[in-house]
């Protein structure tokens, strides 16, 4: 797991992101538990707050359940949240895209068969 | 959101009086199984707290619950490590002094753990005594010496002060691998005035000013109460009115703005980041909590 210092985003987001993917990817399985939240602490350097923040982030997306005295386990992820979780980040880089777009004065039509033309190339 | 929290150290009413100084500290809690900084300037009344809290200093109005329950001062202080700003073991001592005599103050002093610590902080090869020791070596030597015994609450007073800052990396480990430790159950309280060092280590902290406590709270909450604003020399006037900890340069102005009050910086052309615990300390220090 990759940590910025330095960077925009609160290391408790990153911290947070990084066990999303691997739970979404299929990495982290159903029932797994995730690390201890000191251990991780001590391991990642970071501050206990900051690491149980992550894992509340995690709980608040139904990612994880939080168990009384063993920890945080991994959820199960059914095949509908999973699409909807990749929908939702399919829009948001559609968004960004489109912002993008009418900066450099692209039209839809032209924005389209771009888009088409890069489904093409990944087939 | 507010956390809850158990703690490890409950302080009601407390009061201590000098010819020029009270601390006085109506309600703190000293939360279970973390990190806490103490914060604030010199003289604002951090040793005086830490002296309390350990019971080197017993003069005193009020009342201290440690561990949930307990009072009585035999039961507590073999649970309590200490760290001093200053040394505080005989001069004349070596580290293999300290070794023999202090199982013979705390029972479970254990010797190999302290020459282990002494290993990490390239201290094993000291000979001198402590009197001929630097200041940082004294500070290893309290440090290896605390952690050598088993205890639930590590009070430390200006740990990181003495020491380079490769060996301020070391102490954060040794502080998180103590809360690793404990599972839950240990906790620290540190002081310092040079908060950016140890801000990968604090989960709470309290800040101090003229004896008393000025702000409090997690680390991760205390970042979303407080927003830092940078703004341009032409807005300083407006913004002086509202911003904690205000300065200004010919070229900007900045200061900590509560969440609350974000409103008020409607159409003034600013930034708004998140501070670090560091820029936070800063402001408060500078102007005072709101």
């Amino acid at each position: 797991m990759k940590i910025q210092q330095n960077s925009n985003i609160p290391i408790y987001q990153q911290i947070a992101t990084s066990f999303q993917e691997d739970i979404l990817s299929g990495k982290l399985k159903q029932g797994e538990f995730l690390p201890s939240i000191r251990g991780l602490a001590k391991d990642l350097r970071i501050s206990v707050i900051t690491t149980m923040k992550a894992y509340e982030e995690l709980e608040c997306q139904g990612l994880v359940t939080a168990m009384q005295g063993k920890g945080y386990y991994v959820n199960a992820q059914d095949s509908e949240m999973l699409r909807e979780q990749h929908l939702r980040k399919m829009e948001d880089h559609l968004q960004d895209a489109l912002v993008a777009a009418k900066i450099a004065g692209i039209t839809p039509d032209e924005f389209i068969e771009t888009v088409k033309l890069l489904i093409m190339d990944m087939k | 959101m507010e956390r809850t929290f158990d703690s490890v150290a409950k302080l009601h009413n407390i009061e201590k009086s000098y010819t020029n100084f009270t601390l006085s500290l109506p309600e703190l809690c000293i939360p279970k199984g973390f990190s806490t900084a103490l914060i604030g300037e010199n003289g604002a009344g951090k040793t005086t707290l830490l002296k309390i809290l350990t019971g080197l200093n017993d003069e005193y109005s009020g009342d201290i619950e440690y561990f949930e329950g307990l009072r009585e001062k035999h039961l507590i202080i073999d649970r309590i490590g200490y760290t001093s700003s200053t040394n505080y073991f005989n001069p004349s001592w070596k580290l293999e002094n300290i070794s023999e005599f202090s199982p013979y103050i705390y029972d479970s002093f254990n010797s190999d753990t302290f020459y282990k610590i002494l290993n990490e902080t390239d201290m094993i090869n000291v000979k001198q005594s402590i009197s001929q020791m630097s200041d940082g070596m004294k500070m290893k030597t309290m440090i290896a010496a605390t952690l050598a015994r088993k205890t639930e609450f590590l009070i430390m007073d200006e740990p990181a002060s003495p020491l380079d800052p490769i060996m301020r990396e070391k102490l954060c480990d040794l502080i998180r691998a103590y809360i690793r430790q404990g599972n839950g159950s240990n906790s620290v309280l540190f002081s310092t005035h040079n908060i950016s060092d140890m801000e990968n280590v604090t989960d709470y902290a309290i800040f101090m000013a003229d004896g008393m406590v000025v702000e409090q709270g997690f680390v991760e909450d205390l970042k979303e109460k407080y927003y830092l604003i940078k703004g341009e020399p032409s807005h300083a006037k407006i913004l002086k009115e509202f911003l904690i900890g205000f300065t200004e340069s010919p070229y900007n102005c900045q200061g900590l703005c509560l969440i609350d009050d974000l409103d008020k910086l409607a159409g003034m052309d600013v930034t708004v980041e998140t501070p670090t615990l560091n820029q936070i300390s800063v402001g408060i220090m500078k102007g005072g909590a709101k």
